[in-house]
């Protein structure tokens, strides 16, 4: 425990010292802006197209937005935040192994299993800082120029999409313990994404794929109720513990 | 007692078998020598040590522990130095220490204590600036600190010499031989002149296989008599013990060697040179050393 905590300090370090962290910061904070921002500027967008729209033959009406418009905002650029996060931490295995750093740690005992973990919790702990950064500031912003009390089941549908990013980052972590490199990585993480997507087609099983969670921004508008969601979570849960554990166990016998 | 047990280990990747029924073992407190070509296995062995990679078959055991491939116990008695350490490049050598010394459990003030010791042992001890500015020779002495950091009972060092330049070769082999009463030395290498400086013993491996192995003289014995060469006054006299003593080598006009193996014995050749009246300038017996032995035993 002791050995794992050092080593979780290191990747902090890393992380602090790389610059890294003070960039995810920034993403998250300028997409934590981007949507009331954007939300905001949109009547006057309108307004500025409406001459040349005009003109073309199309009428624009007054358009009215409010937090809705915002949080709807949200969840659209949500994903580009994710992919954003994983790309800068695909790396955090396969950056180790070609540099050989690694080796010079395991050699003096530490388990590989501490090894495994720290990175996952390094992982986790950077999406739910981001995630809930940029979800604060919107909150913030919404509350300040509209009313955030429109939008319904706000913390569930937050945390339905936090849910289904630490699934990804769950994803990186033990296709990094398969994977040497950061594409293959990349890759592993992207196939199952799409197979998630692919079966959603079939409705019968639709609800129980991890996908599903994306579908949580229809908890706003109450077009869906939280029990919508529950199996989709319980599998999600489920495939959190298996990549765990299968992770740590195809870490401890690979070739470093 | 040994501190290092190799035991019929073979290691093959794919089809290419790269280690073939490898044995040696190394005493405690011995510096020894792992001598053989690049591509030979050195490293491969190593890393069998270290349970970085697993073995085909065979087992390996330091300080009576034997050693698993994965989670290895056994890491905890040994320093590992590689021929070019890699460190977290935004870590000063002393948070790099420190860091290594938390991963192996060391407690604080020890850790801390041990890395001002060893930072003043390698030269580096006035060092404050990041890893990644550190030179190669800086980064092989941070290299040996890490490895000596948990008193380990064996010293692992995968060719720490051979990317450094003469001075930094000196410096390395200087801090281990200074470190020889502390630790077991597991010295590999494929620069003769360097582990013959430091070793003891000796393990030549090529071509995935231990051909000899043991302490200097043993070696000198197992390979046959030394060579020796006779210089005389005249070319003539030489030319005429080449006659009569078949097998030599004329060099530099006046001289003979007879190499080892040539059949000719030293004494027997100054025997008749004295009974024929010739007059010797030099005779002398020439030493087998480690490039020497090395090349006999791999048949070059």
């Amino acid at each position: 425990m002791k050995t794992g905590i050092a080593f979780w300090k290191k990747e902090w370090m890393d992380l602090v010292r790389s610059g890294k962290a003070v960039l995810l910061l920034l993403i998250a904070s300028l997409f934590g802006i981007m949507n009331p921002a954007i939300a905001k500027l949109t009547p006057w967008l309108m307004e500025t197209m409406s001459e040349s729209l005009q003109e073309t033959g199309l009428h624009m009406t007054e358009v009215t937005v409010d937090a809705m418009t915002s949080w709807v905002q949200f969840y659209k650029n949500m994903p580009m935040e994710l992919i954003i996060i994983v790309l800068l931490l695909g790396g955090i295995f396969t950056q180790e192994y070609q540099k050989g750093t690694l080796v010079m740690v395991l050699t003096k005992g530490l388990k590989r299993r501490s090894v495994y973990l720290a990175k996952t919790f390094m992982c986790a702990l950077a999406w739910s800082v981001c995630f809930w950064l940029s979800f604060f500031i919107t909150w913030l912003y919404n509350d300040y120029f509209w009313n955030n009390g429109i939008a319904k089941h706000l913390i569930t549908t937050a945390a339905l999409f936090w849910l289904f990013g630490l699934w990804i980052f769950f994803l990186l972590v033990f296709f990094s313990a398969i994977a040497k490199e950061t594409t293959g990585v990349l890759a592993g993480t992207g196939i199952i994404l799409l197979i998630s997507y692919i079966a959603g087609m079939f409705p019968k099983i639709q609800e129980y794929l991890p996908t599903k969670l994306l579908e949580a921004q229809t908890l706003l508008t109450e077009s869906a109720v939280p029990g919508d969601f529950y199996k989709a979570i319980a599998v999600v849960l489920l495939l959190n513990i298996a990549a765990v554990l299968t992770g740590m166990i195809l870490f401890d016998k690979k070739n470093i | 007692m040994n501190m290092l047990e190799i035991s019929h280990i073979s290691k093959k990747f794919a089809e290419k078998e790269v280690l073939r029924d490898v044995n040696f073992a190394v005493p405690e407190h011995a510096v020894y020598g792992f001598v053989g070509q690049n591509g030979a296995g050195k490293t491969t062995t190593m890393k069998l040590i270290l349970g970085l990679l697993p073995a085909g078959s065979g087992e390996i055991f330091v300080n009576g522990e034997k050693v698993s491939f994965g989670e290895n116990p056994a890491n905890c008695s040994i320093g590992y130095l590689p021929d070019v350490p890699e460190f977290y490049p935004y870590m000063t050598a002393a948070e790099y220490l420190n860091f290594c010394g938390a991963i192996t459990g060391m407690e604080g003030q020890d850790c801390r204590k041990r890395t001002e010791e060893l930072l003043e042992l390698v030269g580096l001890g006035v060092e404050k600036h990041r890893i990644k500015g550190f030179s190669r020779g800086m980064k092989q002495r941070l290299g040996i600190a890490q490895a000596l950091l948990n008193r380990p009972k064996l010293l692992i060092c995968d060719e720490p010499t051979s990317a450094l330049d003469p001075l930094g070769r000196k410096e390395i082999l200087d801090i281990l031989v200074s470190v020889r009463e502390q630790t077991t030395v597991l010295f590999s290498t494929h620069i003769l002149s360097d582990v013959e400086r430091i070793c003891e013993q000796f393990a030549f491996l090529h071509e995935g296989r231990i051909l000899r192995q043991g302490s200097m003289e043993e070696l000198r014995k197992s390979c046959g008599e030394a060579g020796f060469e006779i210089e005389l006054e005249q070319r003539q006299e030489a030319e005429k013990l080449m006659e009569y003593f078949p097998g030599g080598i004329l060099q530099d006009r006046t001289s003979v060697y007879y190499e080892p193996g040539s059949g000719q014995k030293m004494e027997g050749v100054l025997a008749w040179v004295v009974e024929n009246g010739i007059r010797i300038r030099k005779a002398e017996q020439r030493g087998l050393t480690l490039e020497t032995l090395f090349m006999e035993v791999i048949g070059r």
